[in-house]
């Protein structure tokens, strides 16, 4: 029984499983559907799929987003042409209508770049949007085919930022383009103006106009979608790139790759403000206006150079511009020195790491301008001392030898602020000459003893006539005080003395003290060095050098307490010095009447006796000679 | 005394070789001395031209040998002086006296005057004794104020800077003096003198001719001839004189001398001005105290030398 009626269960699902298998089938391939809803009924299916070379393609349709697309007016057959409901798939040829059957009205794609591409790649197919739609949609839509990373990158870009769609650049709807490289500029400059002006000014676009095919244009630097705003990329990645290279600018003069390469090793490229050099191809050469070094207007003019380096240099530059070199500068005198004659250009070093081999180098630089200069007064030789007599002096000597502390020009002179000595701010001006000698202990010791001595009263009281440092060490040729010839030296500094202290004209307009140099050349000391003894005093030997003063001033060498002392210097053995009398006799008379009249006494000594002695003698030879003759006869 | 016929002793070796050390050291004192004061000289350059650059290092080194040399002579002279017969007549007849006077005034007249009469001299005239007391004059000047400038650091303390002045002022001017004399004096009398020229060798050969003693010194060739004739004992006697003195005499001048110089030196140092003074005035006194002696005064044809001078004819 059982057995039965479980077949006969059986028989029934199995008619029933029949039948409705019929009937599906029945569906599919006989039955032909005619409305949207008729092909949703079976592609509302989610899990619908189509093996399509081999691989599974969903055939879902999501009816609602469907029935809410501008096309929800339009029937699925409207545009799946072809259609056979009974075969699957439903149509063997898978190209859809021309969309234009309908949209009559999209002209000019096919002139576009996307003339080849389907309308539905951006429109959509079955959730169609509308143009305000897609306009919402923005650059989502270009990106979802132009997945290079480059253009990936836009949104993050100061353009993507600051809401630049891709159509304001290619253009709109169906017209979209491809931009040229001379149309760049154009384009970039619908917004930046500014920048477009000043960048058709630049050599950039002369060259590019003239065919230059390299030249850049905004994008070379720019970049294209990526683009890029930050200064440090710009110069290390857009300048660099091109001028880096050999084969665009060869050789090795201005402007050649190489020319451009030694900027990687200036202080400019090495300091770096964060992520930044510190000045980098921009911030001289300029941006967008950038120019040929030999254009009036180019910022690395010659004449223009000192604003350029004065943006960030600018205390530097003020002094400059009241500098001897700036001053003619600003005249336009071609030879006046500007920031890069000096400090070179690409290559340009900060004097911060200035060592002994760049204090050198400077000493080059400024010698080759000052070659033929002729120091403005004489030294005590009367000689003509040459700007370049530098070279011969102890100072670079000492710089060759590797002391790195003895200086250079700008020493002395001040670098910017470098003025002729005429000026009295100047560093090398009679007044300030001894504080720079002085200056950060290079002869900080005698600036201390020159100090409030006699002759620097006189320079303080403005008296030209007073010696300085200068006047006595001369100027470039300055020399070593250890010369060999100690002979020559006390000689040299005699006549060094006397140069003023001999001089009628010296002596009357500054009441200096009368026969100081007779009466020292007739003194033994005078006279021992007049005939070659080495150890004989010299002036300096009483008086001292830097520390020259009054005998009225208790410091001095010569005052009546320091004489014993002094003159004890040389001998030993007198221990007391018994000084009852001027030392420079002037006045023999009034100083030392004792020798004034024994002189007397032996003039008239002398000329009695030995007068009567030549008139005797005279007498007697004539007398002899007669006799004589006599007796001959 | 009478060598022989035309030869008259007026110098013995003893003599000669004083004044050829007097000579030079006074040579060389002026040359090294007018160097130091005028240094730029043409004469100078010279000298520096044949001893070299450093030719005025030497100087007041070789200026202090001339100068003790002189010095050493000088003490010399004053023992020969004192300690031989013919040293003590030699000083006698230098002495100043009154005849000498007279004797100028003779010259006077007839070199200015209209005296036609030439005065005639004896042993010495009034030019050699002239020439000899500037000398001895000249010696104690120089050397005192030369011994305080060479001893300048010790001296400084007493007699300070303005007699170191006075010191050097003295020794400038004297030598001045003293170069001048001897040039126009004795260069004059030894030299030009139409009686002995181009040079009297009494310096260099110690005799003079008998002419030369007529034209000279006709007085004491008058003595020389009337006192004995000329004896060949004394003459023997002068030769080997001369001959010991030759060898021996220069190394126990020089002996002699060293003594003398530290005996010297002890007295210079206490008393630098009068040192010279001193022993010259007490030889004056042992020499006349000695007058007794005076056989070899009186025979005195003796060569008479003036160790110092110069010898004129």
């Amino acid at each position: 029984m059982e057995y039965r009626i479980k077949n006969i269960a059986l028989g029934i699902i199995s008619l029933c499983l029949f039948a409705l298998m019929t009937i599906i089938a029945s569906e599919y391939s006989g039955s032909k559907a005619k409305s949207t809803d008729d092909c949703l009924s079976c592609h509302e299916d989610k899990d619908l799929v189509m093996d399509s070379d081999g691989s599974k393609k969903s055939m879902f349709v999501n009816p609602e987003l469907y029935k809410k697309s501008a096309h929800s007016i339009a029937e699925c057959t409207d545009c799946h042409l072809n259609y056979k409901a009974e075969e699957l798939p439903h149509s063997a040829d898978k190209k859809l209508e021309n969309c234009r059957t309908c949209h009559e009205d999209s002209k000019g794609l096919e002139k576009s770049v996307h003339a080849k591409t389907q309308c539905i790649d951006c429109h959509g197919s079955h959730y169609t949007k509308k143009v305000s739609e897609l306009k919402n949609e923005g650059d989502a839509n270009c990106m979802s085919c132009h997945k290079k990373k480059e253009i990936a990158k836009f949104s993050s870009t100061i353009h993507g930022k600051k809401g630049v769609k891709c159509n304001d650049c290619h253009g709109d709807g169906h017209n979209v383009k491809n931009i040229s490289r001379n149309q760049i500029t154009e384009m970039c400059g619908k917004c930046h103006s500014e920048s477009k002006m000043n960048f058709k000014g630049s050599i950039h676009h002369t060259v590019f106009k003239g065919g230059g095919k390299k030249t850049p244009v905004c994008t070379d630097c720019h970049g294209v979608h990526n683009t890029i705003s930050s200064k440090h990329s710009i110069q290390s990645e857009a300048c660099l790139n091109c001028h880096l290279d050999e084969k665009m600018f060869p050789g090795t003069e201005t402007g050649s790759a190489k020319f451009v390469e030694q900027y990687k090793t200036s202080i400019h490229a090495s300091i770096k403000k964060g992520e930044m050099e510190s000045a980098g191809c921009t911030d001289c050469h300029g941006d967008h206006m950038i120019d040929s070094p030999d254009d009036p207007a180019s910022s690395t003019k010659r004449a223009r150079l000192i604003e350029t380096c004065g943006k960030c240099h600018a205390d530097v530059v003020a002094n400059f511009k009241k500098s001897k070199h700036g001053v003619e500068l600003l005249k336009n005198n071609e030879k006046a020195p500007t920031c890069s004659d000096c400090h070179g250009e690409h290559s340009i070093k900060s004097a911060l790491l200035s060592d002994g081999a760049s204090k050198l180098v400077m000493a080059d630089k400024c010698l080759d301008c000052h070659k033929d200069g002729k120091i403005p007064h004489k030294n005590f030789k009367g000689e003509e001392e040459l700007i370049t007599g530098y070279k011969n002096s102890v100072h670079y000597q000492a710089l060759v030898e590797g002391n790195e502390s003895a200086p250079t020009c700008s020493d002395c002179h001040g670098a910017h602020e470098m003025e002729l000595a005429e000026n009295p701010d100047s560093k090398i001006s009679k007044k300030n000459i001894a504080n720079t000698c002085g200056q950060s202990d290079c002869h900080g010791k005698q600036l201390t003893n020159f100090e409030g001595s006699i002759h620097e009263k006189g320079v303080n009281a403005g008296n030209q006539d007073a010696p300085t440092c200068n006047n006595c060490h001369g100027n470039h040729g300055i020399v070593s005080k250890d010369l060999e010839n100690k002979l020559q030296k006390s000689r040299d500094l005699i006549q060094l003395c006397t140069n003023c202290h001999e001089s009628v004209e010296m002596i009357e307009r500054n009441e200096l003290p009368t026969k100081v140099s007779e009466t020292y050349k007739e003194s033994f000391h005078g006279l021992a060095t007049r005939g070659g003894l080495k150890e004989a005093a010299n002036c300096e030997s009483c008086h001292g050098y830097h520390n020259v003063r009054p005998s009225s001033d208790s410091l001095s060498t010569i005052h009546k307490n320091n004489l014993p002392q002094t003159c004890g210097n040389c001998h030993p053995g007198a221990t007391e010095i018994l000084i009852t009398s001027k030392i420079h006799l002037t006045d023999l008379k009034e100083d030392s009447p004792w020798v004034f009249w024994i002189t007397r006494f032996y003039i008239i000594l002398i000329f009695g006796l030995i007068g009567f002695m030549l008139l005797h003698n005279i007498q007697d030879y004539r007398k002899k000679k007669k006799s004589n003759a006599k007796n001959e006869n | 005394m009478k060598i022989d016929d035309d030869k008259y002793l007026r110098m013995t070796l003893n003599e000669r070789v004083q004044h050829f050390l007097l000579l030079s050291s006074f040579i060389i004192l002026v040359i090294t001395g007018f160097w130091l004061k005028y240094p730029e000289a043409w004469w100078v350059r010279w000298i520096t031209v044949l001893i070299g650059e450093n030719a005025f290092n030497a100087r007041s080194l070789i200026h202090r040998i001339a100068a003790v040399a002189m010095i050493l002579t000088s003490v010399y002279h004053i023992i020969y002086l004192a300690a031989s017969p013919r040293g003590r007549k030699l000083f006698i007849d230098f002495l100043p006296k009154r005849s000498d006077l007279t004797e100028f005034g003779n010259s006077m007249k007839y070199l200015f005057g209209n005296s036609a009469e030439k005065p005639r001299f004896g042993r010495f005239s009034y030019i050699e004794k002239m020439e000899y007391w500037a000398v001895v004059w000249g010696t104690v000047i120089m050397g005192a104020t030369g011994f305080i400038l060479w001893f300048k650091d010790y001296f400084f303390k007493y007699i300070s800077n303005t007699g170191m002045e006075i010191a050097s002022a003295i020794h400038f001017y004297e030598a001045i003096l003293a170069s001048l004399a001897i040039l126009v004096w004795h260069f004059y009398f030894v030299f030009l003198n139409p009686d002995v020229y181009p040079v009297n060798k009494a310096w260099i050969r110690g005799y003079l001719t008998r002419q030369q003693l007529e034209h000279e010194h006709p007085k004491w060739l008058e003595e020389i001839e009337n006192k004995e004739p000329v004896n060949l004992e004394p003459e023997n006697n002068a030769s080997e004189a001369l001959s010991e003195i030759m060898i021996i005499e220069p190394k126990e001048t020089k002996t002699e001398t060293e003594t003398e110089t530290e005996t010297e030196t002890e007295t210079n140092k206490d008393k630098a001005d009068n040192k010279k003074n001193e022993p010259e005035t007490s030889e004056i006194k042992s020499e006349e105290d000695n007058e007794p002696e005076r056989k070899p005064v009186i025979k005195n044809n003796d060569e008479v030398s003036d160790s110092k001078n110069e010898d004129n004819v």
